[in-house]
């Protein structure tokens, strides 16, 4: 995939239109990427260990200033738990933080496997037209008609529940997607005038193909990676909370509201909501995202 | 014309169900996952897994196995061909009859969520429309992008805080009916309409009660994505030449308005079809945070249990409702807009 263009290649987006909705988008999608780096090991507590703490609740904001200098001062018996801790007595500030590692490094792998995969039998299917490439375009149509939901559960559950498999059934789930983005925008491209000008300088057909449709053909494809960034973790969540995702005690947003559920109807509303406000923030952010850049590639 | 329409549309579907199928099929039997152990412990003898391996008879050949599930060897075990989808492993009974029993719950919540989201929408799609960058179209359009971007299930429980626990007007998330209640004869299956056939209004109102919340909590995520939908097509509608001839000869805005909804609400039913088709599998965490026992909890047991006959039974189902409800849509499309003939 050696055709890649790096995102620079892009037109440069008029300063105007980067209003204050982009620039929170691009702050979340920043902060959250930062903290799929550093997250784990910036929390006061080990994100996989237990304390002996069980279902405290948060500190109110009256007390918070007192905690943090008391904190940095050293004068507490235990670092504070900003957002209290669950059943189990896990810190859930240092599981909130600690997730992106999780949730982002799934949605991000997945998005990148199936884009490349799907933006090369996108092109495949595109540009060359034949009963093999009819053939991908119709098992690519059954794959689409799959339920997204319990197709991703089934492969997870039946492959065994680990990071690497659910990342390859989120990569599965969207391939479709793309192969049909890309194989649309190829159809338009290849009879333009720079495809015929590149066979009239003698290129091969697979160098017109890879060489100049294929970054031409590249656009819808990207922008619609943040709309699928921001889907792929609601899905990794969305199967912790049924228990076909990642076991615990990995750091996950989703386990986490999962963990709260049982006892928010008992008024414990804690576990669930902070992890919950991230995930609800970090999607958001992906969404606007990906809503700049379309209409950044609408306005031309 | 539309009848050959239908047919071929008909026939179509059928051959990609069996595609589908067939794909479901090997797809579970590639995975490695070992359904016998799973049933029969891990700690079983050699005799007992060799045994449960023939009741379910996963000792035949693969190619046999597929024959059986497809029903060329009804003299062995009815299948798809007979209208069988098999037997449960874990429960013993026909997927067919459970399928029966959970899908209708999905159904109901899945349409009364839609006919509420359209409700919204559509009024809300078209006002932000009409002054296109203003200050309502603006704060429409972030609503739209928030709304279509939330993990549902944690709203549903935030729902679940806020107006059970601390606010005490909606029951506890245990289901369509509180525990207590004998539920009204199974005629539909539709809570809401079963209760109105057995001539029990009151049971109707505890079941509405109870579908307050998931609905809300549905009917938020969805206005997102078909608020975006309505005000697109409706700008669109609002620029092309008709509404400019229908202005310019002097027509009332409000039968100006009118043709524009129309000519707005054709292209989006093929949206609206496969946001339904999502739903069908996607309403499986709501589902589950209220118990409501639909399609998606049932999916959720047979994969987390390995009940392979349950997941392709509930895989061709939901897709073929899915196939059902796009070329349903598509008939509506071609009834709205008079430009498409089949």
């Amino acid at each position: 995939m050696s055709a890649l263009p790096d995102i620079d290649a892009l037109p440069a987006l008029p300063p105007k239109r980067i209003d204050w909705l982009f620039r929170i988008g691009l702050s979340i999608v920043i902060t959250v990427t930062v903290l799929a780096v550093i997250g784990p090991y910036i929390g006061p507590y080990d994100p996989t260990l237990t304390t002996v703490r069980v279902a405290q609740p948060p500190p109110s904001l009256l007390e918070l200033p007192g905690l943090l200098q008391g904190w940095f001062a050293g004068t507490l018996e235990y670092p504070p738990h900003f957002m209290g801790t669950d059943v189990s007595g896990y810190d859930i500030f240092s599981r909130v933080i600690a997730a992106p590692r999780t949730d982002l490094v799934i949605a991000l792998t997945a998005n990148v496997l199936s884009l490349g995969i799907g933006v090369f039998l996108g092109l495949i299917a595109g540009y060359f037209r034949n009963f093999a490439t009819e053939l991908l375009m119709r098992v690519s149509d059954v794959m689409q008609s799959f339920p997204v939901f319990i197709s991703a559960m089934v492969l997870v559950t039946l492959a065994g529940r680990s990071t690497s498999n659910i990342i390859i059934a989120l990569a599965f789930v969207y391939i479709p997607i793309y192969i049909r983005l890309t194989r649309a925008e190829v159809l338009s491209q290849k009879s333009r005038g720079f495809v015929e000008a590149a066979r009239a300088m003698g290129n091969t057909e697979i160098a017109i193909a890879l060489r100049h449709v294929l970054p031409n053909s590249l656009t819808p494809a990207l922008i619609q990676s943040s709309v699928t960034i921001g889907f792929a973790i609601l899905l990794t969540a969305g199967l912790s909370f049924v228990g076909a995702g990642v076991r615990p005690p990995t750091p996950e947003w989703g386990l986490m509201i999962s963990t709260g559920a049982n006892t928010i109807i008992l008024g414990e509303w804690w576990p669930s909501v902070f992890p919950g406000i991230a995930i609800s923030l970090t999607v958001f952010g992906f969404a606007v995202l990906g809503n700049a850049l379309e209409r950044r590639y609408e306005d031309g | 014309m539309l009848l050959k329409y239908v047919l071929r549309r008909l026939s179509i579907g059928l051959v990609q169900l069996l595609g589908l199928s067939i794909a479901v099929f090997f797809l579970i039997r590639l995975l490695p996952a070992d359904p016998v152990s799973r049933l029969v412990g891990m700690n079983a003898s050699k005799e007992a897994y060799a045994q449960a391996q023939m009741q379910l008879g996963l000792d035949r050949p693969v190619l046999t196995q597929l024959s059986i599930y497809l029903g060329f060897q009804p003299d062995v075990a009815p299948g798809l061909l007979q209208g069988s989808l098999g037997v449960s492993w874990v429960t013993g009974s026909q997927v067919t009859a459970e399928i029966a029993a959970y899908l209708p719950v999905t159904l109901e919540l899945v349409t009364l969520s839609f006919l509420f989201a359209f409700a919204v929408a559509v009024p809300v799609g078209m006002l932000s429309a009409l002054r296109p960058g203003g200050r309502a179209d603006k704060g429409v359009f972030l609503y739209s992008l928030f709304a279509g971007s939330q993990p549902e299930f944690w709203w549903g429980l935030l729902f679940v805080y806020v107006f059970f626990f601390q606010l005490g007007i909606a029951p506890a998330p245990l289901g369509l009916l509180s525990p207590m209640t004998t539920p009204p004869p199974h005629i539909t299956g539709f809570i809401l309409i079963d209760t109105l056939l057995a001539g029990q209004p009151a049971k109707f109102v505890e079941a509405a009660h109870h579908l307050m919340l998931p609905v809300l909590n549905l009917t938020f995520v969805l206005s997102g994505p078909i608020i975006k939908m309505v005000r697109q097509n409706m700008l669109r509608a609002l620029q092309s030449d008709f509404v400019l001839y229908a202005n310019s000869i002097g027509l009332p805005r409000k039968v100006v308005a009118r043709y524009a909804l129309r000519a707005a609400m054709a292209p989006s039913m093929t949206l609206i079809g496969i946001l339904y088709g999502f739903m069908l599998s996607g309403a499986v965490l709501v589902e589950t945070v209220f118990s409501l026992g639909g399609i998606g909890q049932y999916s959720v047991r047979s994969v987390l249990a390995f009940d392979y006959p349950a997941i392709q039974g509930v895989v061709l189902v939901i897709t073929a409702i899915s196939l059902i409800v796009y070329l349903l849509l598509d008939l509506i499309h071609a009834a709205i807009d008079p430009r498409i003939a089949y």
